[in-house]
Parts: structure tokens; sequence; C-alpha cells
């Protein structure tokens, strides 16, 4: 047993007595300066210093001329950063024309990021994002985040609730699939609902969102977070991205997920529950999308969500559910003459999926090492995904059942692979798809 | 026809025989360890430098064609527990916080060795404010990086002083982060290890440190293997503890004090600091790894330590944790039961 009177004995049999630190600090760095002139027997000239010096001096402005010349500025802290998915897609099809076969670049984002105000005290940071997208669709850059970010409270301490304010373009806080990452959305498209050809929910908007969590519970042995509630509000135009607002009418959406509050080796690690809204008014329409005189802001577009997600590395499972309420004019040309309905629509997705590697492993992908290790990580999931645009009319919905597999190879690389068995009962077409991406960042 | 049937038993004993067989030895052993942040590539601490730099482990299991795995980890003892969870590690070596978070957290570890006693943890305070103490800290801001070997003996400091947690503005930041903060005169004082070059650039100075306090309060690190690694491969695990002795060996002699010094010195740490911690205590005693009965109380203060601060949720039994069975059977091997102090 090691006990200090031990300790006192066995100080005995080294040469140094025991001294308070700041004592030892100084016969310490002059024991050591003694030694290393012992080491080296040549002591350094005053000449010899003054060509070190001189030395300094010309690298320093070789330096600065190389910065000045070669490097490029920026007024604040800036990360520049980027992601491409490069794809193949084969399709087949039933009653239509075969779908051309062929390489797309399916999107190309380029973002700028970073600090306008670093709070080292209490990480009440000012942060800012910029990226533009092009889309095999349009292929043409134009903004896609664009916002200004302002943590109210302190962020530097994990185990206290986070709360900030985002302001600008940016993602709408609506359900699971449109807003997650690839740890929680493994397929290389989105399900329908969150899509162009659902409700879009995964596309940018412009507004205002308050984004926070409480109660945040902490295991130190793995620097593991998890808040039992997380919430986010936000007022948007409705409007679509980079479009200027059309109506008076602001669409609310907001959202609130329960975590379970439980140690990182607990069965209940990465068990949340969510729910969506989605409360707005959209510009009145007939079904041919012609707009009415009058009908500014006057439809109603509502939409409500839950979910749940299982995900504690090596397995996952996501489920969502939502439904719709759009209001659409069916006869009238005007808002005083307009006939109006209310379309209920709904959507489900499941995906299920298993992972062998460390890509999700926070800690362990941290390694110390001098080659550009990056754990390889092999991901097989299955997703199947419903979206009925009308209940009210029989046979109108669309289903697709995917059977994928991801493959990260590399630290910001990994190849999907997505086989799509799609279900068009709207359009009556059976279709095949298969889908190879890279998707790779920079 | 029926021999053949009757035969099918004997077959069948051969074939358990032969995977128990396999079984006895691994393909593999992975190791994990904090790493060194400045020099990539490096364990931080210094008896897993020397395992790794002399190929101690290598060395031992070269004959059996066992390959050797190390991982270091620079999100330090995090980094090696979800390491653990995951089960990409059978052996870990590293801080004794972390150790006990991870056990307390429901990890499955036998800890199997001790392998440094006694390291210091260091409060710098701004030079500009000219804080004159630990006591002068109530009210200030404070960075320490969280869940690491660093927390619970800068508790010890406030409570040696008077002070609690609560008495002062704690900030969750990494070493380099809360080093940064302090030169941006952000952050009124951190705790940081020996390594403090913060003092070097004149905006920080030694306000505290552990040495004043007991040695039992200071931190540690041990080994721990994982519970079925254990089971499956006892044998292994009692080399594996023979070689961590070797290098305990290396570490104790005073002749090698210089070399131990350089050592660590590659792993970006300054010189002058890691020679002045060092002569603190007599390396025999730094690197005494035997589980004494000084090492159970230390971890089991610990434990109730982390319980009562709530920095575990739920205590553990250390009696039932320790195994000493493997340091015993090494030492006889070695020929060291009466080197260190028991």
């Amino acid at each position: 047993m090691i006990s200090n009177a031990d300790l006192q004995a066995a100080r005995k049999q080294i040469p140094e007595p025991s001294v308070k630190p700041e004592k030892t600090e100084s016969v310490v760095q002059e024991n050591a300066g003694t030694a290393e002139v012992d080491e080296d027997s040549q002591a350094a000239t005053k000449r010899d210093l003054q060509g070190l010096t001189s030395d300094v001096a010309v690298l320093r402005d070789q330096l600065t001329r190389q910065l000045d010349s070669n490097i490029a500025n920026t007024a604040r802290s800036l990360t520049i950063g980027g992601t491409l998915q490069n794809r193949y897609t084969a399709v087949t099809s039933t009653n239509q024309p075969t779908s051309p076969n062929g390489f797309t670049v399916n999107a190309a984002i380029l973002s700028f990021s970073g600090a306008l105000k670093k709070d080292y005290e209490e990480g009440r940071n000012l942060t800012y994002a910029l990226s533009l997208i092009s889309t095999a669709a349009t292929n043409t850059f134009q903004p896609y985040d664009a916002y200004l970010q302002y943590a109210i409270f302190p962020s530097l301490d994990i185990e206290k609730p986070n709360f900030n304010i985002t302001f600008g373009q940016q993602a709408i806080p609506f359900g699971l699939e449109p807003q997650v990452g690839e740890d929680k959305k493994p397929a290389a498209v989105y399900a329908i609902f969150a899509g162009a050809n659902g409700w879009n929910l995964a596309q940018r908007d412009l507004g205002v969102q308050l984004k926070g969590d409480l109660f945040p519970f902490v295991d130190l042995a793995y620097t593991y977070r998890v808040p039992l509630i997380q919430y986010q509000l936000g007022i948007f135009n409705g409007s679509n991205w980079n479009t200027a607002e059309t109506n008076k009418s602001k669409d609310v959406v907001g959202r609130i997920v329960l975590n379970a509050p439980v140690d990182y080796n607990s069965d209940f690690r990465g068990l949340s529950i969510g729910s969506s809204f989605y409360s707005g008014e959209k510009d009145l329409a007939q079904s041919n999308g012609t707009l009415i005189t009058g009908g500014s802001g006057k439809g109603t577009r509502n939409r409500y969500g839950a979910d749940i997600a299982y995900v504690a590395s090596p397995f996952g499972f996501t489920a969502e559910y939502a439904v719709g309420d759009d209001d659409r004019v069916i006869s009238g040309t005007t808002i005083a003459n307009a006939v109006k309905s209310t379309i209920k629509s709904k959507a489900y997705t499941a995906t299920l999926f298993y992972e062998w590697g460390e890509q999700f492993l926070n800690q362990v992908r941290n390694q110390s090492r001098l080659d550009d290790w990056w754990p390889k990580t092999y991901q097989p999931f299955i997703r199947y995904d419903y979206f009925d645009p009308d209940t009210s009319v029989a046979n109108n919905e669309s289903s697709v059942l995917t059977y994928g597999f991801n493959f990260f190879f590399a630290q910001t690389t990994k190849l999907q692979l997505n086989y799509n068995v799609s279900n068009l009962k709207n359009t009556n077409v059976k279709q095949s798809q298969f889908i190879a991406q890279f998707q790779f960042g920079f | 026809m029926k021999n053949w049937i009757k035969a099918l038993p004997l077959v069948a004993v051969l074939f358990m025989g032969f995977t128990a067989q396999a079984a006895e030895k691994p393909k593999v052993i992975r190791f994990a360890f904090p790493g060194s942040t400045i020099v990539l590539g490096k364990p931080s601490a210094l008896v897993n430098n020397i395992i790794v730099d002399q190929q101690l482990l290598e060395k031992e299991f070269a004959k059996d064609g066992i390959k050797i795995e190390v991982s270091n980890f620079v999100t330090a003892g995090p980094g090696v527990n979800e390491a653990l969870a995951a089960g990409l590690a059978d052996f870990a070596n590293y801080g004794d916080f972390p150790i006990v978070t991870g056990k307390a957290g429901g990890l499955k570890t036998k800890f199997i060795l001790a392998t440094d006693v006694g390291a210091n943890t260091y409060i710098i305070g701004r030079t500009d404010l000219h804080i004159k103490g630990v006591k002068d800290l109530k009210g200030r801001s404070f960075g320490i990086f969280k869940g690491t070997n660093l927390q619970p003996p800068f508790i010890k400091l406030l409570l040696a002083n008077g002070l609690t947690e609560k008495d002062v503005r704690t900030v969750n930041l990494n070493t380099t982060d809360a080093q940064a903060a302090l030169i941006a005169k952000s952050i009124d004082a951190i705790g940081i290890g020996a390594d403090r070059p913060v003092v070097d650039l004149g905006v920080g100075e030694v306000i505290g440190d552990t040495n004043q306090l007991p040695l039992s309060t200071r931190a540690t690190t041990g080994l721990v293997v994982q519970e079925d690694f254990a089971k499956k491969y006892p044998d292994i695990v009692k080399r594996v503890v023979k070689v961590y002795l070797q290098a305990n060996r290396f570490a104790s002699d005073e002749k090698n004090r210089e070399v131990l010094l350089k050592i660590l010195v590659n792993t970006g740490a300054k010189y002058k600091y890691l020679k002045s911690e060092y002569a603190l205590l007599p390396l025999k005693v730094r690197h005494n790894p035997l589980l004494t009965q000084g090492n159970t109380v230390h971890y089991k203060d610990l434990v109730d330590f982390s319980e009562h601060n709530k920095l575990i949720r739920k205590k553990f039994d250390v009696d039932q944790w320790i195994d000493k069975s493997y340091e015993q059977a090494a030492l006889k091997e070695l020929g060291l039961e009466n080197y260190w102090a028991k």
C-alpha cells in the first residue's frame, strides 16, 4: 500500500529533497540549463546568435511575402467545404417509355461557414453559413443555406441546455427524414413526402427559427450528451426557397423530440420519439395550378407528423407517419365565388439498417495517427416509403421499396447502391430503378 | 455404415477439441490508449510509449504469430471507453477517472494492473489578473476538460480550499481550447496536466496544484481488460501484464530518468515541465504497478467521490472488479515479487 508515509520514506532515496513546486521548477530549470551546457561542449557565440537572428528575419520576410502573394485571406474565420454526388441511374418501367440510363452530377454543394464572433468564455457564438447548390435538374448554382445563427444560451457546457436562433434561408424543422443526417437516413433519395413529388419538406425556406434542448443527460465516460427534450419553432415565408414572399401570411413550423435520457451503455440509447407540425397558408389555386383573384394567402396548408427512431450503432430503425391538409379551389375564379375543398394526404416511411464499422462512433473516429486512416464501414438497409397525395381518391398512391447498401471508405466519401422498386398507381407505372452514387466531400 | 455413425461422437469431440485449442490464441490483440494531440501517432502516457517504442508486445507475441493493434485516441478516456463499449479493444491503459466512469456506466472490464500514480493537475491563472491561489478562484471562470483525469483532482483542490464547483464558473474546454481561451483572455483560469506552455508565454502562472494534496487524491492510470477476453485467454492476459510489468520496471529505474523524459518529450511535451513533474516522486513510487491496498482504497474513494459529486450515477464493487491473479503470476515469472513497495 502506498501511503504518504511510504512516500516520504521513498523520497529520502532520491538525491533531491522534496520542495514546493515553484521552488522545484526553478531548481529544475537551473539544472536543466546546466545539463544542456554540459551536453553541448561548444557554447554559442554572440556571432552565432546574430546569424541565427538574421536567418529568422529572412525566413519571416519570405513567409510574409508568400502569404501576401499566394494565400487567400478572409475578414473572418472561414471554412470552405463541398459535397458532390456523382450518380449512375438505370430505370426500367412498365406503361412508360424507358427513361434514359446515364451518369449525372446529382448535386454539387459549395459551402462556406465560420464564426462572426467567437465567445471563448461561454460559447455564445455568432456564426454564419452560406452554401450554393446545383442539382441535375437546374445545373445552376443558387443559394441553399444562407443564415446567421446566434447561441442565446452558453454552449460550452455539455451539462447545460442549448438555445439558439437562426435567421435566413434554412431547413424547415419538420419531421425526421427531411432534416436528419446520414446516420438516420441511409437512402440516396428522400422519402416521397419529403421530396419535390411530395410536400417538399426537405427543401429550404426563408424565415427565423428558435432551436434548443432541455434537461440534458450527460454520460461523462463517453462525453455522451442526450437532452430529454429537443424543440424547434420557426416562422417561414412558405413560398419556397430563393423566392420572394407572395402573401402576408407566414407559416409556422415546429417540432418536439423526446429522447431516452439514459447512459451510453443502456439498451435504450438512441431511442427517440418526435412530433412535428406545419401550419400555413398558401395562395389559392385551381386544380390546374392557376391562382384565383384575391386568393393570396387564403388557402390552408397544414402537415402533422409523428416519428420514432432507435439508432444505437450497429443497429438502426426509423419510422415516420405524416398527414396533410391542402385547400384548393374546385370552381370559381375569384375568392368571392370560389368553392373550396380540402385535400387530405398521408405518408409513412420506415427504414431498417445495420452497420459494420466505426463510421458512427464519434470518439473512436478521432485517432492520433500519422496516416490518412478512416474506418471502413458497411451498411445494408431496407426502406419502405408510401405517399398518398389525396386520400379521397382511390389508387393514386405511390410506394417505393428500397434495398440499399452504403460503403464508407474515406472520411468524407461513401458509395451508395440503391435498388428502388416503385409502384406509382397515379400513373399506373411500375418501376425498377438502380442508383449507384459516390457522395464525397472536401 | 454403423461404424461410421458410431465414429461421429469421436469426430465431434475431436472437432470441439480443435476449436477449443484454436480459441486459446487470438489472431490479434487490440489496445486502446489516450493519444497525444501534439505529435500524431503517439500515445500520451509514458508506459504506453515505452511499450510501443520498444515493441515489447510485438516481441512477446511474435512467436505465436499474434498481431498487435494499437489505437491512440485524441479524445482521451472517453474515446477509449467508446472503443471498449463497441468491442474494438481488448485492453486499455488509461486514466482512473474515465476507467471509473466507464465501469460505472456498464463496461464489462477487469482492472488488472496499475501503471502510474501521482500525476499532478496544475491550476493556471491568468497573469494579468494576479489570482493569488485556488481560493481566489471564487466567482471566476475556469476551463477544464470534463470527463478526463483532470476533473476529480480539480474538484478536490477546490474542496481543499473551501470552495465547491458551484463557486466557480466551470467551462468545459479541451486542453488545447482552454489554453487558447486563456491566451485570448476569455477565461480566468484553467486546469491542465504537467505540460503548461501558456506559462512560458507569460499569460499564465501556476496558482495551485495537486502536489499540495495527499498522494491518494492525485490522478493515476491503470490497465483494464475486457471480461470476455480474460475468460477466453487467461494466459494471454498474464503475458500482457508481464509486458506491462517490464515496462514499469524500466520506468521505475532512476538510471533511466533522462531516457524517460526524452520519451515523453517526443510526445510533444516540454522537457522542463516534465522534469519538474517527475522530480516530485521517486520513479519507483510513480511507476509502482502493484495492485496494492492503496490502489483499492484509491479507486473506492474515487467511486464514492464520483457518485457524491454526481459524476457517475451508480457505484460498483471495486473489490470484485480488481483481479490480482495475473499480476501475481507475472511478478513471479519475472522474479519481481519484491521490487516495488507493497
